[in-house]
């Protein structure tokens, strides 16, 4: 009993190294954020690999992205999107992916959401800056390039408008300040920059943020950004050194503060707090 | 008196992909009079010429269209404000041998596609012109995740549910890692 009790924490070991090798292989820029907001949650996101219900938020934001897509992806194609189509097709997915995301919905909520999550695309469509007939340069490609310090930094880029301009989708709940918007979505913008440059060759030539912004009215807010400069390439470069040293480290300290409220990983935080002699303990 | 006659022969073609090659020999001769410089002039043209035509036809290396160009060695971005470790800006990062200028991983996908579903490469040219106006070969990477895409949604079966379908952050990259 004892020798299967070790050989199962040797395992265990074995298997959180491989993946501490894996993690510092590849970045993305939610790793780093997850990582920079708090190393106690991406250590329960990322190396213990905890799988969590989709929370009601983010399934919302995958459906509105998804109809983004095929809208772009229509333009690509030099069609033009029928939106009675479009909300057919949108609702069926909506059922579809309800079978392989398990959602914590409250009692009646989701059709509400449904609704509303399609009331937000039917205002973007109405509302978008981007003209009908624009054909977009790239629609939610997966672009990935080597670092010097070492990982390979990948994403997925929703939407790449002619000349080079980066667009990213973001659902919210309250609207943003634009320069709120661009400083808290920066590391994201500088590894599209990044990630754009070595997949055409050129430098982005700036960013969108567009904002749809889920209040009684829905309503649109596009904030933008010119292109990325060195301080900020260098800073970026800086997130990844620090990334790869606290995984060297295993250094998953946490950062206790008001994001905890809505940290899907709240009760394991604190469980890891008393088990590890923390102050409640 | 010796008088010394040099001849030298000399031809440049030119090669694929804007290059060229060059062959040139060169003799040192004497004659004892001046009467025979003419003769002896013809007899080493023709002796030189054909000499560096018989050498000239072995080519060696010919470089693809575009080498140097849309092939670069594969590059790393640094901090120097976004400059490669090899220099300049990293131009689509990956080197392969066919003048492609997506990846190889891209093009090997590309051409995969194109046998496997016994498609016209005519069409995905008209595809690629349609939806970017460049061939194939000139798609870059972000064009080629696009034409790649397409390509799996008429000839795969991909239908395109992805973003609804699994749960983030674990989106699945070819190398293992996730998003």
């Amino acid at each position: 009993m004892r020798s299967c009790a070790a050989s199962l924490r040797t395992n265990r070991a074995d298997s959180t190294v491989g993946r501490l090798e894996e993690l510092k292989k590849t970045v993305s820029a939610s790793r780093l954020n997850c990582f920079h907001s708090c190393r106690l949650k991406f250590y329960f996101r990322y190396v213990l690999e905890l799988s969590k219900a989709t929370s009601p938020a983010l399934f919302f934001g995958k459906a509105v992205h998804w109809a983004l897509q095929q809208w772009s992806k229509t333009r690509w194609r030099g069609g033009i999107v029928d939106p009675i189509s479009l909300q057919s097709e949108f609702n069926s997915n909506w059922e579809m992916a309800q079978t392989l995301d398990q959602v914590d919905w409250e009692k009646d909520e989701e059709t509400n959401q449904r609704d509303k999550a399609w009331g937000l695309v039917e205002m973007y469509l109405r509302e978008t800056p981007i003209p009908y007939d624009e054909k977009p340069e790239g629609v939610e490609v997966v672009v990935e390039a080597d670092l010097s310090s070492g990982p390979k930094l990948v994403g997925v880029i929703d939407l790449v408008r002619p000349k080079g301009k980066v667009v990213d989708f973001k659902t919210s709940a309250t609207t943003p300040q634009a320069d709120h918007a661009i400083h808290r979505n920066l590391t994201q913008l500088t590894a599209y920059s990044i990630l754009h440059r070595e997949a055409t060759g050129q430098e982005a030539s700036g960013f969108e943020v567009h904002h749809l912004i889920k209040t009684k009215t829905p309503k649109l807010v596009v904030t933008t950004a010119e292109r990325m400069t060195g301080g900020e390439e260098d800073r970026f470069h800086r997130l990844v050194d620090s990334y790869i040293n606290g995984i060297d480290l295993e250094d998953w300290v946490p950062s206790p503060g008001m994001q905890c409220l809505s940290c899907e990983f709240f009760h394991e935080c604190s469980k890891h707090q008393h088990s590890s002699g923390g102050m409640g303990s | 008196m010796a008088l010394k006659l040099i001849a030298n022969y000399s031809k440049r073609l030119g090669l694929p992909g804007y290059s060229s090659h060059q062959f040139s020999v060169c003799v040192e001769t004497e004659i004892s009079n001046i009467d025979d410089v003419a003769g002896e002039s013809s007899r080493l043209y023709q002796t030189l010429q054909k000499s560096v035509d018989e050498e000239i036809q072995l080519t060696g290396f010919v470089p693809e269209q575009g080498y140097g160009i849309n092939e670069q060695t594969p590059a790393k971005v640094s901090r120097q404000n976004g400059s490669s470790i090899n220099g300049g800006h990293s131009l689509n990062g990956h080197a392969n041998g066919e003048g492609w200028k997506c990846s190889d991983k891209q093009r090997e996908l590309i051409l995969k596609l194109v046998e496997q579903h016994e498609v016209d490469k005519a069409i995905i040219e008209q595809l690629s012109q349609g939806m970017f106006g460049v061939t194939v070969r000139d798609l870059n990477k972000l064009q080629a995740s696009g034409l790649i895409d397409q390509m799996l949604e008429d000839y795969g079966g991909k239908r395109d549910t992805r973003p609804m379908k699994s749960t983030p952050p674990r989106r699945q990259y070819s190398n293992g890692g996730t998003r």
